[in-house]
């Protein structure tokens, strides 16, 4: 699904250089679901960043579906981040002024596809997270377990081989993080590969493979 | 297009007093600057008796000068007499004189109007509306026949609102008989506008047909196919002349420029009538462009200052897809949106405003509409503004970076 081979992250500013991650090679099969761990800082968020094409590496290769991404040319990565990669963050990032069903649109807008398909589409995407009776509520009306599952929802409904999770259960309760990690085992077995970033070892446990940081290195 | 549109819709009804500055500011601006073109209109459009803007010819002014002294002015009769016949490449021509006022008594009332003195060719050169009877010919003129035109007001002060043809009013001393009425002349058309029109020779005394610099202007519709460069060479050629009547002078000057030159120079800038309409419209398009710099600025600040509140969402739409083009064609089409509702506003509000302006008689005889002329400069001037305003916060929260602006950074 995805490769990483000798990937390394350094930002510069005038005075210091921090390298954010150094060296890392890892191949993520499809149908996998990986949690990557480690302490704060460790470059654990800028990994799943760089997996998404959100980042350019500064220095190797990730490769996606097999092909190597070059130049990261804002239009050739916005594409490809469309059509294969779905993201989850901790702080959810829904966008207050759009409804529910708004905001699982987002992706799709993005797509040549006409309006009655993607009204279907998002039916289907919020049908799968249980918020069907939700989708004309803005976020501040719902819970945070609920935020949390129109934010899947959200990175769902384009279908995209890969789901990137950063600390997905971070903002909420145990009780509900249970529940966003149950949705995102379904996910899993529903054929769609799964990369979460995580603190909790209870959650990495319930995944197929952890991959653990330090000082921007991969320890395990 | 329609989901961005839809999304533009949202955003705005969704930031009730963001909105709501943004478009009080817009429709402010954009509102004066429709009563403005709206204003322009009326001296400009060829709606007005000078219908044939692009093939007028207009002598205004005239200037004798010798060493010591100079005179100017409107032309004189004597030099537009001397110039005007047989010129090649003209159709029609006229001398007519500027607008005069005078005082008169009609049954124990009195009356103060603006009258005008003009040949016969005045009546073919412009088109007069008549709404009673028509106007006096050459000959009339010529045989100096005591007959008048009114405008319908100037009827209705002397006459009432009944027929006034062959009715008769005293001015300046003589008894003018009615041969005809025509609808008001807006006070902007300031070539062909008066409350009543008479034949030039009934002037007091015939000093006026010596006169070089006086105050006489003329007109001439040029022939289908007659180059305007080549009558204003011939006109000027003929000027250079015609004898000195006056020996403190040596030189004579005046020139024939296209209608809107000369409306210009008599409007706004002396200078104007040599420079042509060009520089006039592009001093015009500057003004109007200055005027909408501070809200317009204004507005940029609103949505710079709001990079920081939509950050997240910049980041969210960058992570699914968006390319920095298409958030900068969603961030500028709210822009168009909110400038459009605001020219709607203001189209409105100036509908509103140029009634009371018309009916106001601050501008006599006014009839100042938002009609399509001055929509469509509305729409372009709207367009003009949306997209100034919009485009720098536009291109500048597009360029954001997805990661920093998920995290609340920019760099």
């Amino acid at each position: 699904m995805i490769s990483l081979q000798d990937v390394s992250k350094v930002y510069r500013t005038d005075r210091i250089e921090t390298t954010a991650l150094d060296g890392i090679s890892v191949t993520i099969e499809p149908g996998a679901f990986v949690s990557i761990m480690g302490p704060s800082g460790c470059g654990k968020s800028t990994l799943l960043n760089v997996m998404g094409l959100l980042d350019a590496p500064s220095g190797g290769t990730v490769s996606l579906d097999g092909a190597p991404i070059r130049g990261y040319r804002d239009r050739d990565v916005a594409a490809l981040r469309n059509a294969k990669v779905g993201f989850v963050f901790q702080s959810f990032h829904l966008i207050a002024d759009l409804t529910v069903s708004d905001n699982v649109e987002i992706p799709l807008l993005y797509r040549t596809m006409a309006g009655a398909e993607r009204r279907k589409r998002v039916a289907a995407a919020l049908d799968r997270v249980g918020l069907t009776s939700r989708r004309y509520h803005f976020p501040t009306q719902l819970s945070g377990g609920q935020q949390q599952r129109v934010a899947i929802a959200r990175a769902i409904v384009g279908e995209p081989k890969l789901l990137l999770a950063d600390e997905p259960t971070g903002n909420l309760d145990s009780q509900m993080g249970d529940e966003i990690m149950a949705v995102l085992h379904e996910l899993n077995r529903g054929g769609t590969t799964v990369v979460m970033v995580t603190h909790d070892p209870r959650l990495a446990e319930s995944t197929h493979r952890t991959i653990r940081l330090f000082d921007g290195r991969q320890v395990q | 297009m329609l989901s961005t549109l839809k999304l533009a819709v949202k955003v705005l009804l969704r930031r009730k007093f963001f909105t709501f500055v943004s478009l009080f500011a817009v429709t402010f601006t954009l509102l004066v600057l429709l009563v403005s073109a709206a204003m322009l209109d009326g001296i400009f459009g060829p709606n007005g008796p000078e219908d044939r803007p692009d093939r007028t010819l207009v002598v205004l002014k005239a200037e004798s000068a010798g060493k010591e002294s100079r005179r100017n002015g409107w032309a004189g009769y004597g030099l537009l007499a001397r110039t005007f016949p047989d010129m090649p490449g003209v159709e029609r021509s006229t001398i007519f004189a500027e607008p005069r006022k005078l005082t008169t008594y009609h049954e124990g009332r009195k009356i103060t109007v603006m009258t005008r003195r003009t040949d016969g060719e005045f009546w073919k050169v412009f088109r007069f509306d008549f709404v009673e009877g028509g106007p006096y010919d050459t000959d009339a003129e010529a045989q100096a026949l005591p007959v008048v035109v009114l405008n319908e007001s100037t009827r209705d002060r002397f006459f009432g609102a009944r027929r006034a043809v062959g009715k008769t009013l005293e001015l300046d001393g003589r008894r003018l008989r009615v041969v005809g009425v025509v609808r008001d002349v807006p006070s902007l058309r300031f070539l062909t506008t008066a409350d009543m029109w008479f034949p030039t020779s009934l002037s007091r005394s015939d000093a006026y047909k010596k006169e070089l610099v006086g105050d006489f202007a003329g007109v001439m519709i040029l022939a289908p196919g007659a180059e305007a460069s080549d009558v204003s060479a011939e006109f000027r050629r003929r000027v250079a002349t015609v004898p000195m009547d006056d020996p403190r002078f040596d030189t004579l000057t005046a020139s024939a420029v296209p209608l809107l030159g000369a409306v210009a120079s008599f409007f706004f800038f002396e200078q104007l009538d040599s420079a042509g309409p060009t520089v006039m419209f592009g001093v015009l398009w500057l003004m109007a462009l200055a005027f909408m710099a501070l809200p317009a600025l204004n507005l940029v600040n609103l949505n710079l200052s709001r990079i920081l509140e939509r950050a997240g969402e910049i980041g969210v739409r960058k992570s699914f897809g968006a390319t920095s083009w298409t958030l900068v064609r969603q961030f500028l089409m709210e822009n168009i949106v909110l400038v459009a509702i605001g020219g709607l506003h203001a189209a409105l509000a100036t509908m509103i405003v140029l009634a009371i302006l018309n009916r106001s008689g601050l501008i006599p005889y006014a009839t100042l509409s938002l009609n399509y002329r001055v929509l469509g400069w509305g729409m372009l001037l709207t367009l003009v503004f949306g997209i100034v305003s919009g485009v720098l916060p536009a291109w500048r929260m597009s360029r954001l970076h997805p990661v920093g602006a998920l995290q609340g950074r920019f760099e």
